[in-house]
């Protein structure tokens, strides 16, 4: 698995490289505030929230890891929706509030802990549960289990892909097009692409 | 059942946006809100129609199944307007590279998704803006083949088109010319064609040569496909010199350089300089008639203003989910019981593995190498056929659905997407036969502009489950003779067919063999919707090639 070195793509927004559309849109992540106040989520709830997608994403490499909640506490104050959601599943808002609490639910019958009390090895034996839809708890009889975790699974990941920092991490520099690409065979990379080491 | 027994008996046009909820109350004012004219510089704001006036087409619609007979219906001298729901954008400043700031070409109003296989929709298949669905396609444009118009006849299941190949290729060599498609002459799958393609094809990039080198090696032919992005400077009339593609790979999140032949860039400004007038951010809500039951007008809202649109001619083009629940909302040409019926969606397995390779999948035309010996393997226990292709990704795109797929969570998530650059898929593209169970209704759920949303029931029948074995066994040959490591297998559904169905009675088809209603002489319909099979080939070129064929059939008729 190759690592990449750190800075490529901010070394790119810096250059024009890349079009101002692009830059707009990677750099209003990029520095993007490291505080947020949620608003559609209770702070109990929001906390929760952070700490499962830090179980999903874990980011102990970063001093400041990319934050993936306010994105999802923004959408659903927002009521934004990407055009199609699953029959078998309530209203996104309905989804999440039955899903969070459902895992702590998980949490409490195994552990007689809240999610966010637990430590990490602990909170990860319920996201196993969670993610092989075998998670105790009475709100997965209103709400599917495998479903649920496969839609917070997706946001997260849209929001966590998107964002430069794990771009860099993946030697993805498809944003720096301006001039275009010639070298597109196997194995050929032009000069602005990094080389992976393993 | 999904007909008419959801609306209110007696109630003519019963599209009544109703909002209780105070939080669609608020989306709906911020989409006014985005929605009006005065904001966005490009789109100034509209005149009030003449209230009187009776234009003789009126579309709805700007994509595919629109923007083609939109052209022709102008330059024959028709007065012609065009509603389309989204904005109209300027790519070159306005679209970044960057998936999740291009949302917005993707028609995101909320569709519930049911059955076995539910379908996503958004990103996956459907889009609004000037230019349609076409903003944000493949630009993978190969020809229906002769066979996929007569399933019932060669297999005794399925249905047959209304009419043969004969009536499709003068259209697909005009718009092969007309858009300038990249493709290889001569087509290796159909040798016998008159003409061949205006440009030579893309380069192949990294999942291209993968493809290609195992396949070699298996016996499978392949060729670069035919894609409709340009490989060389073209001449565009009505437009002038589009350049040609800079292999940036971003076609599905829409082209920034004019290169893609979406509609934006070919048929919309053709249809503008005939004379056609072009509406954008209007919403069609109603559509009206008479005591015949003939179409008199269209009420949309547009930028916070209720507008009503007088016209002789009906032309609608939204798409095979728009289009049927804009009539089941309307209670227009249900008589044979066929709006939303029989959707189809195409087997769209993929099959993704990791290389040694450095392969960059964000580069070059996704699409770019084709094979069609599967477009009816001897060894086939199903009815139809698929062609396979290989595909590059953003790593957006590729992200969710591999963790929908493989529900990797925690450091395995991490570490699998750090070979990201190291990652190539191949996908197939399949025939879907029509089923009762696949069908679309009218749910009891409001949208954020207070209209019913619809419920799309899609269940993988046994003829696609079939197909899905055997491609997927094929394509994990074609990545092992390859070299991947770590292959695994996505099944999808891409594409959104049927739901209005084209047929030769009014019994059962919605639309007669020219595109005209049954139940409504002064309508036509025209896009993915009228489909009567699903083809074994991707349905944007085929939906053009019926559209310019609508409208001729039309001025034929309006002659007659």
């Amino acid at each position: 698995m190759p690592h990449y070195p750190e800075g490529t793509v901010r070394a790119l927004l810096e250059t024009d490289l890349v079009t101002p559309a692009t830059r707009a849109a990677l750099e209003a992540r990029l520095t993007a505030p490291t505080t947020y106040e949620p608003q559609f989520f209770d702070a109990d709830t929001y906390r929760l929230l952070q700490a499962v997608a830090a179980r999903i994403y874990p980011q102990p490499d970063r001093e400041t890891p990319i934050a993936l909640a306010p994105a999802v506490d923004a959408r659903l104050l927002k009521g934004g929706a990407d055009g199609w959601r699953y029959d078998s599943m309530p209203p996104d808002r309905e989804a999440y509030r039955l899903g969070l609490g459902g895992i702590n639910q998980a949490a409490e019958v195994r552990f007689q802990q809240p999610f966010v009390a637990l430590d990490e090895a602990r909170q990860d034996q319920i996201m196993e549960l969670l993610a092989a839809a075998e998670a105790p708890g009475e709100n997965w009889s209103q709400l599917p289990q495998d479903r649920f975790f496969e839609e917070m699974l997706a946001e997260l990941t849209e929001t966590y892909y998107a964002h430069p920092l794990a771009q860099e991490e993946i030697g993805y520099v498809g944003m720096a097009d301006v001039p275009g690409w010639q070298r597109i065979g196997l194995n050929e990379l032009e000069p602005r692409e990094p080389e992976g080491t393993k | 059942m999904p007909d008419e027994e959801t609306l209110e008996e007696g109630v003519l046009n019963p599209v009544q946006p109703e909002i209780q909820d105070p939080l669609l109350r608020e989306i709906l004012e911020e989409n006014e809100l985005q929605a009006d004219p005065s904001r966005n510089p490009l789109e100034q704001p509209a005149p009030l129609p003449d209230p009187d006036e009776v234009v003789d087409c009126l579309v709805i619609g700007t994509g595919a199944g629109g923007a083609p007979l939109l052209a022709r219906l102008a330059r024959a001298g028709r007065r012609v307007v065009a509603l389309e729901a989204g904005p109209r954008h300027d790519a070159k400043t306005e679209f970044a590279t960057d998936e999740k700031a291009q949302n917005f070409l993707f028609w995101n109003d909320e569709r519930l998704s049911a059955g076995k296989n539910p379908v996503a929709f958004g990103k996956n298949n459907s889009g609004i803006g000037y230019g349609g669905s076409t903003l944000h396609y493949t630009a993978y444009t190969p020809r229906a083949h002769r066979g996929d118009l007569t399933l019932h006849t060669e297999f005794g299941e399925g249905v047959d088109w209304p009419f043969g190949i004969e009536e499709l290729e003068p259209y697909y060599e005009e718009l092969e010319h007309f858009l300038g498609v990249s493709g290889p002459t001569p087509y290796p799958w159909d040798a016998g064609r008159r003409k061949g393609y205006p440009l030579a094809p893309l380069p192949l990039n990294g999942a291209a040569q993968l493809m290609e080198r195992a396949c070699a090696q298996l016996g499978i032919k392949t060729s670069p496909a035919a894609n409709a992005a340009l490989s060389a400077r073209y001449y565009q009339e009505g437009v002038g010199w589009r350049e040609a593609c800079t292999n940036r790979g971003f076609c599905q999140a829409g082209c920034s350089t004019g290169a893609k032949a979406s509609m934006d860039v070919t048929f919309l400004p053709l249809a503008e300089q005939y004379g056609a007038e072009i509406r954008t951010g209007a919403y069609v809500t109603e559509i009206e008639r008479d005591a015949r039951g003939h179409v008199t007008a269209v009420v949309y809202e547009q930028g916070g203003r209720t507008v009503r649109q007088r016209c002789r001619n009906l032309f609608l083009c939204a798409g095979a989910i728009e289009t049927p629940r804009l009539l089941l909302l309307n209670e227009l040409a249900l008589n044979s019981g066929q709006v939303g019926k029989h959707f189809m969606a195409h087997v769209g397995m993929q099959v993704w593995g990791t290389f040694p390779e450095d392969v960059r999948p964000y580069k070059g035309i996704p699409g770019g190498l084709i094979s069609e010996d599967t477009h009816r393997p001897k060894d086939a226990d199903f009815v139809g056929g698929y062609l396979l292709q290989s595909i590059g990704v953003m790593p957006v795109t590729f992200a969710t659905q591999m963790v929908r797929q493989r529900k990797l969570w925690g450091q395995p998530l991490r570490d699998y997407m750090r070979d990201y650059n190291h990652i190539a898929g191949i996908n197939v593209l399949g025939d879907c036969l029509p089923h009762a169970d696949n069908f679309l209704e009218l749910s009891d759920e409001k949208d954020a502009r207070g209209v019913a949303k619809p419920r799309v029931h899609f269940t993988a029948q046994e003829n696609e489950q079939r197909m899905n074995r055997h491609a997927e066994r094929i394509m994990r040959q074609i990545w092992e003779a390859a070299g991947a490591k770590d292959i695994w297998a996505f099944e999808r559904y891409a594409h959104i067919i049927g739901t209005a169905r084209m047929g030769t009675s009014a019994n059962d088809a919605v639309v007669d063999p020219d595109g005209r209603a049954f139940d409504v002489p002064n309508l036509y319909i025209c896009d993915n919707s009228v489909f009567p099979s699903a083809l074994s080939v991707n349905p944007a070129l085929t939906i053009m090639a019926l559209s310019l064929r609508t409208a001729d059939k039309f001025l034929e008729n309006q002659q007659a």
